[in-house]
């Protein structure tokens, strides 16, 4: 692809420029900054891997910092035994990967006429979409639609109601109004219908937004828990948050308020931060992947190519 | 240098000269012309109105006295009962101002941040060091806020945590952030700045690969530093993305973070912290009541909605720009 | 203006247009789904049934369950159930969170399930909802087994006006959860000995402050009342005084203990994060040796015990015995409530079934079963006492407790007693405590007491209301002065009809 050739780093003055005493210090200041942020970031994770590879007795007491104390690797075995575990995992990626496949889909299909003046109603459909993010029905009725449909503990619940997200939408129509018309104008020259114009013109430049909208659903898949909290009892299609979440919760004081026989049996501490880390790890993968989509001058050349 | 960034919707098209005909008809002959444009909406508007708006009637549980084994039937019509008892209840003026101060500190504090470190970041020459910086920040945005708030229990605690050590060392008084009516809504702002900024950068990250090189080389060429670039090119490239956020971000103005606070407060610092959402969780603590709630929502809803309709009707007026 | 008239012009054709298409065709947006049937009650269940043998005839029954962390399909439990009762169950579990709101759902919407296993409020709310079906002739037919073990008082707490909704868990009986435990080398270190009353409680520790630096006693906020208030006659939510009950919040001595407890924290002797402290916080402090003394609950003690001996081999912890008041007595207080009621749903198309599912799990053999396992498999018996084999008895039986529907009142706080003695550190301290509450319990009178709609609806914001406010007068953020204002704030948003609804019963039972 051309645009592969403008390279990122592209603001960078070249050759003649000389870089002013202001800028050196901006530039200083930036890596310190970056660097010391980056740190405070990085080290909650750092504390949850010493945890999760720490002797109960340490963590308890709170003696781990960022290295382990009382080093053990049972934790690990005895999470990545446990069936439920590995089920919710297997229910969360396929949910993730579905999830964000259909409504990257979805929400780009309608995105691309909304971005268009020309549309008539184009107003109106939008103020119809953005009502939505806030006002709601609220779980009752939404709950007896979903029975209705037949869809209370099954798979597609988890994804088909959160198929259009219109904040998402809204970002990707921005980003389809950012593109220059020519290039819409010389398809349709071409004779081009829109939905060709759409497909081999404007998602090939569009490849940034498509990433960060991409990574948006992703994350929310793989974060969701309520929904399924609310639809799904079946332990065999619940998502990887939701068996998180009541790993945590039914080991908080709430829960065991009252509740002796659970309150014997709650969860280790390491185990519950060997949990958190190996569900937060796949979705951490995600993003350092779609990067190379965040190229800088993608636009380059579009115009007359 | 005068720049246009991406045209305004507005200023897309010419208008054509209108042959008098109703507006249905014209409708029509564009859906004829250019069917596949229309057909592409359709998909998605089905979707809408049978996720979205076919539940809509439960609205109407805020005007009744909703019993969920009755059913919407056979509930009672009430009015404005359960609005009248949020306006009435002896603390709504202060979880209502409590609400809004919170809300206004993270828009003015938290909103620009992640656009002032997209900046930044995009300054960085070193591909590998941005890059690792970018993923490195955004991780706190998938720790959940009960561990988020332990993390600043103990950074902040007076027993053993590190910052009161660190006071304590520059001779200092220990502070008891958690427990201080002074400092509790930085600790608020601090940490869900510290939690949600690296990730909120990623869209405006996004947002600067559209911007043409090419104007960068011309602004060189007329001698302009990086400031001005900054200022001239970069800023005016992402500015579209920061209007809409910044109108999105207006409808949750009621929603000052009620997750985040309920994990975080406690009852010293009610009096500053205590938000619609905490004050509603502990009224309706065991008593399942669907129809205060619905009245609660609904109520934020509305001048959520205002305040969206407002700022695109604003932002249209003088940025020529906005969501419709 | 015209715009507008045609915005809401073109609103109105593309509603009324998408409408006409999903109404006709909604399901064609959504057509996948219903290839993946949720396990729907009584289809697929033939197939299995016939390895049971004998539950021909017999159906499927639905049973919603608390939460747990556990799949009810691959447990043990549930397979010996199935096995000795002849009914196939599929078990719900209600989410960690939000179990009220998701219950309600599911009863609502009219899916048919036959059995739920409720807490208190939850079977108030259903029970009042006209959701649950009333028993009283069922356990009268199919019942036998049942009302064997039940003693006819815990039937009280299940019935509503005159009707019995539910059979009432009573769990594993009256016993003592928390007390003081102390840093009994530090004690000896400072030639201090353990304190008898508040006042001695007080000397020890400004003298710990003093010489240790360290916090003299941790506490946290979820668990705020015990062994100090009782010496003030603080003791149970409800307290009976002059023929009348009186709510913790209304007695005068609740005023005492907050002043007291308020000196404590102005001079540090309380953990100043009280307000704050998680019991794990309190945990932590205690076994991090920071913190001397902590009320701490016995199935913690395994773990905390443990962790302070790691850190410092020569750590000694004691029990404090209960503080006696002024007048010289110590007193516990204690709850004896019904803390699980099992409903038949009145939506149930297999009311009977379901009941002689239930009589059949209280076969005393089946309930043994149940409780403890098979012996010389999951439990043994050593001086008449059960005792678990590890690690079998944790790996099959660990959430029994969930499946159980009413136990045998006489038997199971014995058999039950096996899971305490998982693990000697908790089983001592266990032991411990209920022995030093002999003699001492009273019973909080509101234990018995049948579900009533004003306590039901006010209980759980009212008790946050209080709890909430005595941390703010403890910790200095309001002063007591503002105790009576809060009093009557209390009074105004549902404590004075709580009170009054309490009173009413209590009178009623005499």
């Amino acid at each position: 692809m051309e645009a592969n050739q403008a390279l990122e780093g592209l603001p960078a003055p070249r050759g003649t420029m000389k870089t002013t005493f202001s800028e050196k210090c901006f530039t200083i200041f930036n890596y310190i900054f970056f660097i010391l942020l980056g740190l405070t970031t990085l080290l909650p994770f750092v504390n949850l891997l010493a945890k999760s590879l720490s002797s109960e007795s340490a963590v308890i007491s709170g003696r781990v910092g960022l290295l382990p104390v009382g080093l053990q690797l049972e934790t690990y075995q005895y999470v990545l035994q446990d069936s439920m575990f590995l089920n919710s995992l297997k229910v969360s990626i396929a949910l993730t990967v579905v999830g964000t496949v259909c409504s990257l889909f979805l929400t780009t299909l309608t995105a691309y006429p909304l971005s268009k003046v020309r549309l008539r109603g184009r107003k109106g459909l939008l103020l119809i979409f953005v009502f939505t993010m806030l006002f709601s029905g609220g779980l009752i009725p939404t709950y007896l639609l979903m029975q209705n449909l037949n869809l209370v503990n099954s798979f597609p619940v988890l994804f088909l109601p959160a198929m259009v997200n219109v904040y998402n939408m809204l970002i990707i129509k921005n980003y389809f109004e950012g593109l220059p018309e020519e290039l819409e104008e010389s398809a349709k020259l071409d004779g081009a219908g829109n939905i060709r114009i759409l497909a081999s013109v404007m998602l090939p430049l569009s490849l940034p937004v498509l990433a960060t909208i991409g990574l948006f659903f992703a994350v929310a898949f793989w974060n969701d828990y309520f929904s399924a909290m609310i639809y799904i009892s079946d332990p065999a299609i619940k998502p990887m948050q939701l068996y998180l979440k009541e790993l945590l919760v039914s080991s908080s004081g709430d829960f065991l308020k009252d509740n002796v026989d659970a309150a014997i049996n709650t969860t280790p501490q390491s185990i519950q931060a060997s949990s958190i880390l190996l569900a937060t790890i796949p979705i951490l993968l995600v993003y350092p992947f779609l990067q190379k989509y965040f190229v800088k001058g993608v636009l380059v050349g579009s115009i007359k190519g | 240098m005068q720049l246009k960034i991406g045209p305004g919707p507005e200023s897309a098209r010419t208008i054509k000269p209108k042959p008098k005909r109703g507006y249905w008809s014209r409708l029509g002959l564009d859906i004829w012309k250019e069917w596949d444009l229309y057909l592409l909406l359709v998909p998605g508007i089905l979707f809408i109105l049978l996720f979205k708006y076919t539940p809509m009637y439960g609205i109407s549980i805020a005007f009744k006295d909703f019993n969920i084994f009755s059913g919407f039937a056979d509930s009672p019509w009430v009015g404005w009962k359960h609005f009248e008892k949020l306006f009435t209840s002896p603390d709504f003026a202060q979880v209502f101002k409590n609400t809004v101060i919170i809300s206004f500190l993270k828009i003015v504090i938290l909103f620009p941040l992640p656009i002032v470190i997209a900046l930044m970041l995009n300054e960085m020459r070193n591909m590998i060091f941005k890059r690792t910086v970018q993923t490195v920040i955004y991780l706190p945005h998938f720790l959940s806020w009960v561990i988020v708030g332990g993390l600043f229990m103990d950074l902040l605690s007076t027993n053993g945590g590190i910052v009161n050590k660190a006071l304590a060392g520059m001779g200092m008084e220990p502070i008891a952030f958690f427990l201080d009516n002074s400092v509790f809504r930085s600790v608020l702002i601090t940490s869900a700045g510290w939690k949600e900024t690296g990730w909120s950068t990623i869209v405006y990250l996004a947002a600067f690969t559209t911007i043409d090189p090419m104007l960068y080389e011309a602004a060189k060429m007329d001698g302009a530093g990086r400031w001005k670039q900054l200022w001239h090119i970069t800023l005016p490239g992402i500015a579209p993305i920061i209007v809409l956020m910044f109108i999105l971000r207006l409808g949750s103005v009621l929603e000052a973070g009620t997750e985040q606070i309920l994990v975080m407060y406690n009852p010293v610092v009610y009096q500053v912290s205590d938000v619609i959402g905490t004050y509603v969780y502990r009224r309706g603590l065991g008593s399942q009541d669907y129809s205060f709630s619905t009245a609660v929502g609904l109520f934020e809803a509305v001048i959520s909605f205002t305040l969206v309709i407002a700022g695109n009707a604003a932002s249209r007026k003088y940025l020529q720009r906005g969501i419709w | 203006m015209i715009f507008k008239m045609k915005t809401s012009a073109v609103l109105t054709a593309i509603l009324s247009f998408a409408l006409v298409l999903s109404g006709c065709g909604g399901g064609g947006g959504t057509s996948e789904p219903s290839a993946v049937e949720p396990s729907g009650g009584t289809t697929n269940a033939s197939s299995e049934g016939t390895n049971g043998g004998d539950n021909s005839g017999k159906p499927d029954l639905r049973m919603i369950m608390q939460y747990g962390l556990f799949d009810p399909k691959t447990e043990y439990v549930a397979k010996y159930i199935e096995e000795r009762t002849g009914f196939h169950v599929d078990y719900e579990l209600l989410p960690a969170e939000n179990a009220d709101e998701k219950l309600n759902l599911m009863v609502s919407s009219k899916e048919n399930y036959d059995i739920a296993k409720l807490n208190a409020a939850q079977f108030y709310n259903l029970a009042s909802a006209g959701a649950l079906e009333p028993m009283d002739e069922l356990l009268e037919a199919h019942g036998n087994y049942i009302k064997q073990s039940i003693k006819p008082e815990s039937f009280a707490s299940a019935t509503i006006d005159g009707k019995i909704y539910g059979i009432p868990e009573t769990g594993a009986g009256v016993s003592i959860g928390e007390e003081l435990v102390v840093r009994q080398d530090w004690l000896d270190e400072l030639g201090l000995s353990i304190p008898t009353n508040r006042d001695e409680l007080y000397t020890v520790l400004k003298t710990i402050k003093e010489k240790k630096n360290v916090i003299p006693l941790t506490m946290s906020k979820d668990s705020i009342y015990g062994d100090i208030a009782t010496t003030f006659g603080v003791y149970t939510d409800w307290k009976e005084v002059d023929g009348k009950l009186v709510h913790r919040a209304e007695q005068p001595e609740m005023k005492e203990y907050i002043a007291y407890m308020s000196k404590l924290y102005k001079e540090g002797l309380l953990d100043t994060e009280t307000p704050l402290n998680t019991a794990q916080e309190s945990i932590e402090k205690f076994s991090g040796g920071n913190a001397a003394m902590y009320k701490l609950a016995w199935w913690n003690a395994g773990s905390t015990i443990a962790a302070l001996q790691k850190n410092f081999p020569e750590a000694k912890t004691s029990i404090i015995p209960y503080l006696k008041g002024p007048d010289g007595k110590a007193v516990v207080g204690a709850k004896a409530n019904t803390t699980w009621y099992i409903g038949i749903l009145k939506s149930s198309k297999n009311k009977e079934a379901a009941m002689d599912f239930l009589n059949a799990k209280l076969e005393p053999e089946t309930f043994k079963g149940i409780a403890l396992g098979q012996e010389g498999v999951h439990y043994e018996v050593k001086d008449d006492k059960y005792y678990p084999i590890l690690p079998i008895f944790n790996d099959q039986l660990n959430n029994a407790s969930s499946f159980m529907t009413g136990v045998d009142e006489e038997k199971y706080p014995i058999y039950w007693q096996a899971r305490v003695r998982k693990d000697p550190v908790l089983q001592a301290h266990f032991e411990a405590f209920q022995k030093n509450a002999e003699g001492l319990i009273v019973v909080d009178p509101m234990s018995t007491a049948p579900p009533i709609e004003a306590v039901s609806k006010n209980l759980l914001k009212l008790t946050t209301l209080l709890d909430d406010n005595v941390l703010q007068f403890i910790s200095g953020a309001k002063p007591i002065e503002q105790y009576d204002p809060f009093l009557a704030q209390w009074r105004a948003e549902g404590g004075a009809d709580m009170v009054a609804a309490a009173n009413e019963w209590f009178q009623s039972t005499k």
